[in-house]
């Protein structure tokens, strides 16, 4: 574990575990460990030690640090599986999605800018246009991507992103699966207001 | 048969061969389907991993949109917008402040409620009524499919009532059953094809379709049946990038369910436009003689 036992304090896990609890819709306190969710976990040779079971122990732990900085956060690609899976009805794939939320509110940088980017720009553009269009969302993500590579000076990344991009359009183009029209929603101003109103209480 | 139709992004753009699909077999089956007008983007996954809020208010309007039609039933094809407009749902129902705050902005309320159905539910009561034998006459021999289910069908973020087994789904073998495919038995049916990771993180999504690949292989499928555009459009289009990666030689057409049973009714590839895959599929198509 990312902290020894004898650091624990009781106060500060229970101020974590109860944010975490409240937001994602888990009772996370139901866990017994038995790692059935961790059996399941397609992720889980990319992710490294930090299975479901053990993301929910640093919460536990209070480890507010190791629960929002871990690959398991931002690499679930919430199959739902663990959830399914769970004796006691936890929900893993919530917690991730909450940390990642509390991890941005925390202004730490995303340990995956580009599944960070991805969803944004998503879920961006459905909104900008109440529909949403592949070309463009996909063009934001890109531009995110190479304006971090640039700041980085890493212009191989650059241009192999690029190429990969290039080819995997023009292979779309040749089998019409290209959609070059602006798709669009009259009704994204409702969506556009309601997001200002949960902002705003969100706020308070 | 009248029944409220919401498409979503994907099959008004990469996947808009899977709209068309559907309109022609659906007519065909008796099933008129009204698509929603001026329906928005349900969020997808990225709304729940941007915004809890956006990821209700965005199918709610849909919902409202729906329910103003007066039909009491509305087909989901896409897996992605199913499960979050059904969620949604299911979560309106059991939050009445929230349906509040956001009836409050929207022009078409949302008040009671409208069955939410994915594709294989209403495939499945046209199998009852006869309707799929009836109209699908055509012998499709020789296929062998994997039907690959991927996560949405049976697996949600919330509780919600599950049409399906949870863990072996039967549905789409239940619908080919009907026109006489025998469909394999396989484990990776509703295992994860890595969705946007294909974009954003192709290590990982990979790793995830390579094992769906290689068990299909394996049992000795010829093809994979879909229903999610998006496990339809992985598969098809990454074949050749994990494929070499994790050493399968093997390549295998992808298709929607309704493209097999636009071919059982007469249909051509045209009108169908399975000539749209980017795994070629009239290739085994024309190998067993069924174009
Ligand atoms: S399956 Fe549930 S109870 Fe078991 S370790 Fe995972 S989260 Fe805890
Ligand atoms: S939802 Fe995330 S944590 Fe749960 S099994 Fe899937 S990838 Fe693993």
């Amino acid at each position: 574990m990312t902290i020894p036992a004898h650091e624990y304090d009781p106060e500060k896990a229970r101020s974590l575990m109860n944010e975490v609890s409240e937001r994602s819709g888990q009772n996370l306190s139901a866990c017994y460990q038995c790692r059935r969710c961790a059996a399941g976990c397609p992720v889980g040779e990319e992710t490294g030690y930090v299975t479901p079971d053990r993301l929910i122990r640093m919460i536990a732990l209070g480890d507010r640090r190791a629960a929002l900085e871990n690959e398991l956060v931002w690499r679930c690609v919430s199959c739902y599986t663990c959830g399914t899976r769970c004796p006691n009805d936890i929900q893993t794939a919530r917690i991730t999605e909450t940390l990642k939320k509390m991890a941005k509110e925390a202004h730490l940088e995303p340990l995956r800018p580009k599944i960070a980017d991805f969803h944004s720009s998503f879920l961006e553009s459905g909104v900008r246009w109440g529909r949403v269009n592949e070309m463009e969302f996909m063009g934001i993500y890109e531009m995110k991507g190479a304006l971090k590579n640039m700041k980085r000076k890493d212009f191989k990344a650059i241009a192999e992103e690029l190429k990969t991009q290039t080819d995997f359009g023009l292979t779309m183009l040749k089998h019409k699966r290209m959609h070059m029209g602006l798709l669009m929603s009259k009704g994204r101003k409702e969506i556009q207001k309601l997001q200002k109103k949960a902002k705003k209480q969100r706020g308070k | 048969m009248d029944i409220a139709y919401y498409p979503g992004c994907s099959l008004k753009s990469s996947s808009a061969i899977y709209d068309v699909q559907n309109q022609r077999v659906f007519e065909a089956l008796g099933i008129h389907l009204k698509e929603i007008p001026d329906w928005n983007c349900c969020g997808a996954t990225s709304a729940g991993k941007v915004d809890d809020f956006l990821a209700i208010a965005m199918p709610a309007r849909n919902l409202g949109i729906a329910e103003a039609t007066g039909l009491g039933e509305m087909i989901i094809p896409c897996s992605a917008c199913y499960s979050r407009t059904l969620v949604a749902q299911c979560q309106l129902e059991k939050n009445p402040e929230l349906k509040e705050t956001i009836n409050a902005e929207l022009s078409k309320k949302i008040s009671g409620k409208i069955k939410i159905s994915s594709i294989l539910e209403v495939l499945l009561s046209a199998v009852e009524s006869g309707m799929v034998a009836q109209q699908a006459q055509k012998k499709l021999k020789g296929l062998k499919p994997a039907c690959y289910y991927g996560c949405m069908q049976t697996r949600f973020p919330f509780k919600v009532p599950v049409p399906d087994n949870v863990e072996n789904p039967q549905g789409m073998e239940k619908v080919l059953k009907a026109i006489g495919i025998q469909s394999l038995d396989w484990s990776y049916k509703t295992d994860c094809c890595g969705a946007s990771s294909a974009v954003n993180d192709e290590d990982a999504a990979d790793a995830l379709m390579a094992r769906i690949m290689k068990d299909a292989v394996a049992r000795g499928a010829n093809c994979f049946v879909v229903t999610c555009p998006m496990c339809q459009f992985n598969l098809d289009s990454q074949q050749n990038r994990f494929g070499p990666k994790h050493g399968i030689r093997e390549r295998l057409p992808v298709f929607f369910i309704t493209e097999i049973l636009g071919l059982a009714m007469g249909m051509g590839v045209e009108e169908l436009q399975i000539d749209r895959h980017l795994t070629d599929s009239t290739k085994l198509l024309k190998e067993l003689k069924l174009i």
